[in-house]
């Protein structure tokens, strides 16, 4: 559909008119991605507590999304919860049961559509993963999750992630895990600890170290968070057919 | 309708007298009487047989006495002297009306019309032999009117179809003197029905008017297969043919759209098609394949370019109204960035089978740091050039959500997204701070097709109010089919939504729906949020809040389980692709009968079909032609209706006034119809206006074939036992037989009942004396 030329001339556009930007923020901030923090099952805050602020800064630094600068912590039982249909559920050790106020309200944010990230912050004991699905399973007791396949929308919504799997702090397994209604995906379950590699102090360093390969690995892994993001926002945008062409291309000429 | 009294009188009067059974005398009693008389002479005669002696003769013939005076004193017979008269038969003629009688009735263009000759036979008709003679009008699309005899060919032959079928069961249902024979006065160009394959009870003839037709070339018939669907090719076969004598070789035939004025008042229309018609023996059938682009009615123009000489130009073009349906609706959605309300209006758009959603969201721009190179971004060019200006009309509608025009190279092409929209295409322009005045709208051609105005800004001034509100609903708003389903979850009670665009007073005949509660436009009107409108042949929706996700995820939604937004949103794409459920009035134009479509040269009438408010009612309409007048004279139609109605639909409202015929001209016409309370439209709980598109031709049907048929006529003439004659050899209907009625009737006994009882025991008496000396027993 597209050729070079329209694409030049369209960014021709784009960069006189970049010096008129005009993001908004008051009108337009109410559906700013917002990668709220969930406080459930005797979770306190995030486990990585500049992360989520670190990613809302990626987001909107690489993204013509709008972002909130400073996402709000919120209990399951919160009404507010339902401010926008993104969570961000991270812990490092092992979970209460989640109370029925709590189960009724993830319930809710699930059934509205809303999707929910659960972060192992601790892959290497795994026991906030692993209780995390135990809660979960309670309040979505009719859905099983299923690995997210390699094909999925989510490793292309930005970011052409090579190759497709979740990253985070600690490389882990290749896949991630998801409960998936409607063909959306609702619940993603990663082992990785992306919180930690988004974590960033005050002063612009990075917090923790990330292993296997350094730099690289966070850059993947923040890549990663802004595809979450963009699905978050997006769906299954870069699923049409309009893209289909461009992505394979660019897909063939891949290293 | 002639008095019985005066017919009656035309009879002949006659006397008869005759022997009759006393009143009240049951025939079977009457016949057990004559049955038990036969068996006792049988068994009388059985009994002589036996008895060789006695005086047979004697006994038979008293025996025979006393059985006949028997049944006398049963019958008790009276003396009947009735007056009587010979009526003569009531014959019906049913004198073609419909639109093809206005045609000459010779060869010579100039030649008497039809409907005079028709006229002629009538006068004779009436005079001739038949008595009593009742003439009606046969060319309603069904049933049977009063023949009228004033006025030119064309009113006088206003029918729009001629059904002898029907109108024969209507002389049934009206009349309780049936006909003895019907005639039927025509040129043949009649619809038959079953009155050919059978005899339908009395007698049928026919006169036959018309023996040639003028040189002509004609669109004879336009046919279709199935139902034509939006961006679909539809095959139209289209049939022309020359006759008459007229000489013919390739015509060119031409397929245009006719669509609604442009704002400036222009006709406009679009070629959609043309082709190349071969006449071989007198007639082509092509076929050519049109694609319309846009569902509801549409108004069509099939025409052929006709060879000199051709006699009646009227049937050079037909006009088709053609519904058109959608198979699946085409949707382009633009968004200037992804946030969550272009998340919610994507889900929805993808979640429903039959939208075909093309997305294009605005996911980076120049200042953002990817910090990846192009091959390792999922990103696309955004192809504005190719969408708007070789797509752009495979859409049925496109919807901007907070996208700028500027940076994106959107501005060179707003004209032809403008044009898109009057020629039949919908808008939805969704607010945010990147839309409607702030998006570089304001002074641009979408203004012009945007139901709102926009306000121009001064670069101190904000775009946008950033406050919280809750919406009023206007007055229209309550209870319109847009927003119905949206009203029966939430009642009165909308959301409160984060801040809106900041937009003007509606315009150009656009309908707020939703305002603000606080802010007003600078003329002091409270400040549309969400507004409709009809422009041109399309559609338009400005809703300038940027949160209408609140109605699908947030805590309000959760009190619907977020059935609120997908009920807000199909209602206002429902609205913009005109699906009949979101239409709060139907109409259409008609004959003024009510029973056939609208005929140019013929009144006319606006049937509501469907309306909102049931019993009194005040209808508002506008009625615009979509192409230049080809009025005649006397010829015309209010521009504006202003009408009390009452009763349920369908619902015919005349078109004729003070200084308005009433009659209808030739050519395409835009309907707009609001329909409210009597006293007050702005308290009408719907009074959305409605647009749709209407066609009344000169011809029609009627003419697509100018030659008189006097084979049909025979046809039906002979299924039904009748003859068929020419204008000047009516001498030749056999005049069907009178009919004979009583008029006067004294009825007198011959003998008192006790005579006839006393007669009947003497003559037993006598029998009995006889065989008892005869030795019987």
């Amino acid at each position: 559909m597209a050729d070079r030329r329209a694409f030049l001339a369209s960014a021709g556009g784009i960069a006189a008119a970049a010096l008129l930007a005009r993001r908004a923020r008051a009108f337009g901030e109410d559906g700013a991605f917002e990668p709220k923090v969930l406080l459930a099952g005797g979770v306190s805050g995030p486990a990585r507590a500049s992360a989520p602020a670190r990613w809302s800064a990626e987001v909107e630094k690489r993204t013509s999304s709008p972002a909130r600068r400073q996402p709000r912590a919120l209990k399951a039982t919160d009404p507010a919860l339902l401010d926008g249909p993104f969570a961000y559920w991270s812990g490092t050790g092992g979970l209460t049961a989640l109370s029925a106020a709590e189960i009724a309200g993830l319930r809710q944010f699930v059934s509205l559509g809303g999707l929910l990230v659960v972060d192992d912050a601790d892959p290497d004991s795994g026991q906030f993963g692993r209780d995390a699905r135990r809660e979960l399973a309670r309040v979505l007791p009719d859905a099983a999750p299923v690995p997210i396949p390699q094909e999925h929308v989510v490793y292309r919504t930005f970011y052409l992630l090579k190759p497709a799997r979740p990253w985070g702090r600690r490389l882990g397994k290749p896949t991630a895990d998801a409960i998936i209604r409607a063909g959306q995906l609702r619940v993603i379950f990663l082992e990785h600890d992306l919180g930690g590699a988004l974590a960033r102090n005050a002063l612009g360093t990075w917090e923790m170290s990330v292993e296997p390969d350094g730099d690289v690995q966070r850059e993947r892994a923040i890549r990663w968070a802004v595809n979450l993001a963009l699905y978050a926002l997006t769906t299954n945008y870069k699923d049409d057919a309009v893209h289909a062409p461009f992505l394979l291309k660019r897909r063939a000429t891949a290293p | 309708m002639q008095p019985a009294a005066q017919t009656v009188a035309r009879g002949v009067e006659s006397i008869r007298t005759s022997l009759v059974p006393a009143e009240g005398m049951s025939t079977s009693l009457v016949v057990a009487a004559v049955v038990v008389a036969l068996a006792g002479l049988v068994l009388l005669v059985i009994e002589l047989r036996r008895a060789r002696e006695a005086p047979r003769m004697l006994v038979v013939s008293t025996g025979v006495l006393a059985a006949l005076t028997l049944v006398l004193a049963v019958m008790r017979p009276h003396k009947l002297r009735a007056r009587e008269i010979n009526v003569a038969p009531r014959v019906v003629v049913l004198v073609d009306r419909s639109r093809s009688m206005a045609l000459s009735s010779t060869a010579d263009p100039e030649g008497r019309p039809r409907i005079d000759v028709a006229q002629e036979v009538v006068e004779k008709l009436r005079k001739g032999p038949f008595g009593r003679v009742d003439v009606f009008a046969l060319g309603a699309t069904s049933g049977v009117r009063e023949h009228a005899g004033g006025g030119t060919p064309l009113s006088r032959a206003d029918g729009a179809a001629s059904d002898v079928a029907s109108a024969i069961r209507a002389l049934g249902d009206r009349h309780d003197d049936p006909p003895a024979a019907i005639i039927v006065v025509s040129d043949g160009r009649i619809e038959v029905g079953d009155v050919a394959e059978r005899k339908i009870g009395p007698t049928l003839h026919a006169v036959a008017v018309g023996e040639a037709s003028p040189p002509d070339a004609a669109i004879r018939a336009v046919r279709f297969a199935g139902t034509a669907v939006a961006h679909q090719a539809l095959p139209l076969q289209i049939e022309v043919a020359c006759t008459g004598g007229l000489p013919c070789g390739d015509l060119t035939v031409t397929v245009r759209e006719l669509r609604e004025r442009d704002p400036e008042g222009k006709p406009s229309s679009d070629v959609l098609v043309t082709g190349t018609a071969t006449i071989k023996d007198g007639s082509a059938l092509i076929e050519l394949p049109v694609t319309l682009e846009r569902a509801g009615t549409r108004a069509l123009e099939i025409s052929v370019g006709a060879p000199k000489g051709d006699a009646i130009p009227e049937n050079d073009r037909r006009l088709l109204s053609i519904d058109v349906a959608r198979e699946r609706v085409r949707v382009l959605h633009i968004a200037g960035r992804p946030t969550y309300d272009v998340r919610a209006l994507r889900t929805w758009l993808k979640s429903d089978a039959a939208i075909d959603v093309v997305s294009f969201f605005i996911l980076r721009t120049p200042g953002d740091e990817v910090n990846a190179p192009d091959d390792e971004l999922a990103l696309i060019p955004f192809p504005v050039r190719e969408l708007f200006t070789e797509h752009l009309h495979t859409f049925d509608a496109v919807l901007f959500q907070d996208f700028d025009a500027e940076p994106y190279g959107l501005t060179p092409h707003l004209p032809a997204i403008a044009q898109y929209v009057k020629k039949g295409g919908g808008l939805v322009h969704v607010g945010g701070p990147n839309a409607f005045s702030a998006g570089g709208y304001a002074a641009s051609p979408l203004a012009s097709v945007t139901p709102v105005e926009m306000p121009r800004l001064e670069s101190s001034q904000q775009a946008a109010d950033s406050l919280a509100f809750v919406p009023n609903a206007t007055a229209v708003a309550k209870g319109a089919p847009i927003l119905a389903e949206l009203e029966s979850i939430l009642g009165d009670e909308l959301p409160e939504f984060q801040g809106t665009s900041l937009l003007g007073d509606v315009r150009g005949g656009g309908i707020a729906l939703w305002t603000h509660p606080k802010r007003t436009t600078a003329t002091g009107r409270p400040m549309p949020v969400l507004a409709i409108g009809d422009v041109g042949d399309g559609r338009s929706i400005a809703l300038g809040l940027d949160s209408t996700r609140v109605l699908a995820f947030s805590q309000f939604a959760a009190k619907s389980g977020g059935r609120a937004y997908d009920a807000l949103w199909r209602g206002l794409l429902g609205w913009l692709m005109r699906d009949p459920r979101y239409e709060p009035v139907r109409g259409r134009l008609v004959h003024a009968s009510g029973t056939g479509p609208c005929l140019a040269g013929a009144p006319a009438a606006l049937r509501v079909e469907a309306s909102p408010v049931v019993g009194a009612a005040r209808l508002r309409a506008s009625i615009g032609p979509l192409e230049a007048p080809r009025a005649k004279d006397g010829e015309s139609l209010p521009k504006e209706l202003d009408e009390k109605i009452d009763g349920a639909p369908p619902i015919l409202v005349p078109l004729a006034k003070e200084t308005i015929t009433g009659v209808a001209p030739d050519g395409g016409f835009a309907l707009r119809m609001s329909i409210g309370e009597p006293d007050d439209q702005t308290l009408v709980p719907a009074a959305l206006a409605t647009r749709a598109l209407s066609t009344c031709e000169r011809g029609g049907d009627e003419w697509a074939d100018p030659r008189p048929d006097r084979g049909k006529l025979e046809t039906i003439a002979k299924v039904n036992g009748g003859v068929v004659v020419s204008p000047g050899d009516l001498g030749s209907i056999p005049a069907p037989k009178a009919a004979v009625v009583s008029i006067e009737r004294n009825l007198a006994p011959i003998l008192p009942g006790w005579a006839w009882a006393a007669i009947a025991a003497v003559a037993l008496g006598v029998h009995w004396f006889v065989r008892r000396r005869g030795g019987l027993a």
